[in-house]
């Protein structure tokens, strides 16, 4: 072998590491610095808006603060959960039962399907100003046709009233992301390996056993998927809410994106801000760690059960 | 008993469309509507239509530059990310490495990096370097997730590649980096087009990079909505004009890569 030839195969290997460099730098760049810029800052008073606080070293202080002496951070946290838990579980219930349905008794799904995608494309702004527009308290139309089957009484808005604000955007983030989970279940059905189901209704199983003893375990790590993937998104959630309700009233929506967002840009405590924002990113790498886990062990589940092609 | 399920199938189906279509549909009827049919206490459904609110919004009130931000930002991201993330992903699909797992991890969760922790530290440190209120900011920040995407859904487009085909096209003389360019890309083309088109369509679609890294000269379409409503007198109208201007060019893509969907959305852990 010619030195060329093997100098050119050692150039050659040396492509690899320069094809991954690019995409590595740039993430360094624009989120692992500002990640450790953020956890730096969260040990500071760094604050644009009291004169004096230019990001001096206070210690453990705003982590203090966060524990002792933040409870509307808590009850932000609470509250976020509580919209997470509520939105992600209707979202799943209807989402399956629809695909369970589409998979069984609709041959022609296409035109249904393509029509269920409207409303997870649309910009979670857009989605957050339409229902806006409907739920406007004196010429809403689904105001106007909610007062008129008797739903709510004719001094309620739907957004304005503390009571059942939290329950609506559950149910726009319901009407918005539902498609998804029928989209992804019905795909998970579809790559099901047929064997099973023929030896289950061989052996004379009801269809109910079949879904329990044999959809519903084979279907188990997608499952784990979608719960987590909404699971994360639903807790990141900001946009359709700022725009609805801004938080409000009161605080009765101010979900912890929405008041991370108060503490850094509007009452410019960005020392503190940095503690809040931190908050946010562990709990959304905990669940990413688990949705990891879930996806790859469910991979590793299928090619064991050799299912066709997914 | 099966027909009785074919037919609540069928009004099953037929409810859902409707409650998924409507509210987009009155959005769309009311940018057509005057003020005094958008402000009616009684929905309106049939009226005489009205054209001004849409030259009112983008020429009168200036709207228009911002669709024009809203593109040449999504599509320098798209770029930018295509660019930089396809080789990574190639490199992750066939070459094995110590720690590629752990890498791949490392990419999964930049995608899920909730925006309002990013945001904080990007916005101090781009007003550092005097780049924020530029589409530049903007591009970097969507790349966060876009890139991300593109690593994880190319992954699983370059791993349906058999490897026969690299080890034919090796065989025949081509380098590894002439086997990638010339062999497996024109092969990926489809996905590689579907991928494209999602991160156009997630850059579009973002708000809150967008509104906290460029509010001013640069901001984007769906930055300029919140601006539009005011707690009093808002005009209806134009905020739909701009919500459907927004949004349809949006729903006509996803309509091109509804085939792919699945697979970019769940991060080709499902491939539908």
């Amino acid at each position: 072998m010619s030195a060329r030839r093997i100098l050119g195969g050692v150039l050659d290997r040396g492509v690899v590491p320069l094809l991954l460099t690019p995409s590595l730098v740039l993430l360094l760049l624009i989120l692992v610095g500002p990640f450790f810029y953020m956890v730096g800052a969260s040990f500071t008073d760094l604050s644009f808006s009291i004169p004096g606080r230019d990001g001096n070293f206070v210690g453990f202080d705003n982590y203090r603060r966060l524990v002792r002496d933040d409870p509307v951070f808590w009850s932000s946290f609470l509250l976020t959960l509580r919209f997470v838990v509520w939105a992600v579980a209707v979202e799943f219930v209807l989402g399956f039962a629809l695909a369970l349905l589409l998979y069984h008794h609709v041959r022609r799904r296409r035109f249904l399907l393509t029509g269920l995608l409207v409303p997870m494309m649309l910009a979670p702004v857009a989605v957050g100003l339409i229902w806006k527009l409907l739920l406007q308290g004196d010429f809403g139309m689904l105001t106007y046709y909610l007062r008129a089957v008797g739903v709510i009484d004719l001094r309620t808005a739907l957004l304005s009233s503390p009571d059942l604000v939290l329950a609506t955007i559950v149910a726009i983030d319901v009407w918005q992301w539902t498609p998804f989970v029928t989209l992804v279940m019905l795909a998970g059905l579809l790559s099901l390996p047929r064997e099973p189901f023929e030896a289950a209704v061989m052996d004379g199983a009801r269809p109910y056993q079949v879904f329990r003893d044999v959809t519903l375990p084979l279907l188990r790590p997608i499952v784990a998927l979608v719960l987590l993937l909404r699971g994360i998104d639903a807790f990141k959630e900001f946009d359709k809410v700022f725009i609805l309700t801004g938080g409000g009233p009161g605080s009765a929506t101010e979900l912890l994106s929405i008041y991370a967002y108060r503490v850094n840009f509007k009452n410019w405590d960005l020392g503190y801000g940095a503690v809040c924002a931190f908050m946010v990113y562990l709990v959304v790498l905990i669940l990413c760690s688990v949705f990891y886990k879930a996806a790859f062990w469910g991979q590793a589940q299928r090619k064991r059960a050799g299912g066709r092609a997914a | 008993m099966k027909r009785g399920w074919r037919a609540l199938a069928i009004a099953v189906v037929a409810a859902v469309l409707v409650a998924a279509l409507t509210p987009y549909l009155w959005v769309f009827l009311t940018s057509f509507k005057t003020r005094i049919d958008a402000l009616s206490g009684t929905p309106v459904w049939l009226f005489a239509p009205t054209f001004e609110h849409y030259p009112q919004v983008f020429l009168d009130k200036g709207y228009l530059p911002l669709v024009w931000n809203s593109v040449f930002i999504a599509v320098s991201t798209t770029l930018l990310s295509l660019g930089v993330g396809t080789p990574a992903a190639y490199v992750l699909a066939r070459h094995d490495f110590a720690g590629r797992e752990d890498l791949f991890f490392f990419f999964l969760t930049t995608r899920m990096a909730p925006p309002i922790s990013v945001v904080v530290p990007m916005f101090l440190l781009f007003t550092a370097l005097g780049i924020t209120d530029t589409p530049l900011a903007v591009i970097l920040a969507h790349s966060t997730f876009n890139l991300s995407l593109v690593v994880w859904v190319m992954r699983g487009f370059f791993a349906d590649i058999p490897r026969e085909i690299d080890e034919a096209a090796m065989m025949d003389g081509n380098t590894r980096a002439g086997t990638f360019l010339r062999v497996l890309v024109p092969l990926a083309a489809p996905g590689l087009a579907a991928t494209a088109i999602l991160c156009f369509i997630l850059s579009w679609n973002e708000f809150l990079y967008a509104f906290v890294l460029a509010a001013f000269e640069s901001r984007t379409l769906t930055v300029g909505i919140p601006g539009l409503i005011t707690p009093h007198g808002t005009l209806w109208g134009q905020v739909a004009a701009v919500a459907v201007v927004a949004t349809l060019p949006i729903i006509l893509f996803t309509f091109l890569v509804q085939r792919h969907l699945v697979r970019g959305l769940t991060f080709g852990a499902v491939k539908g």
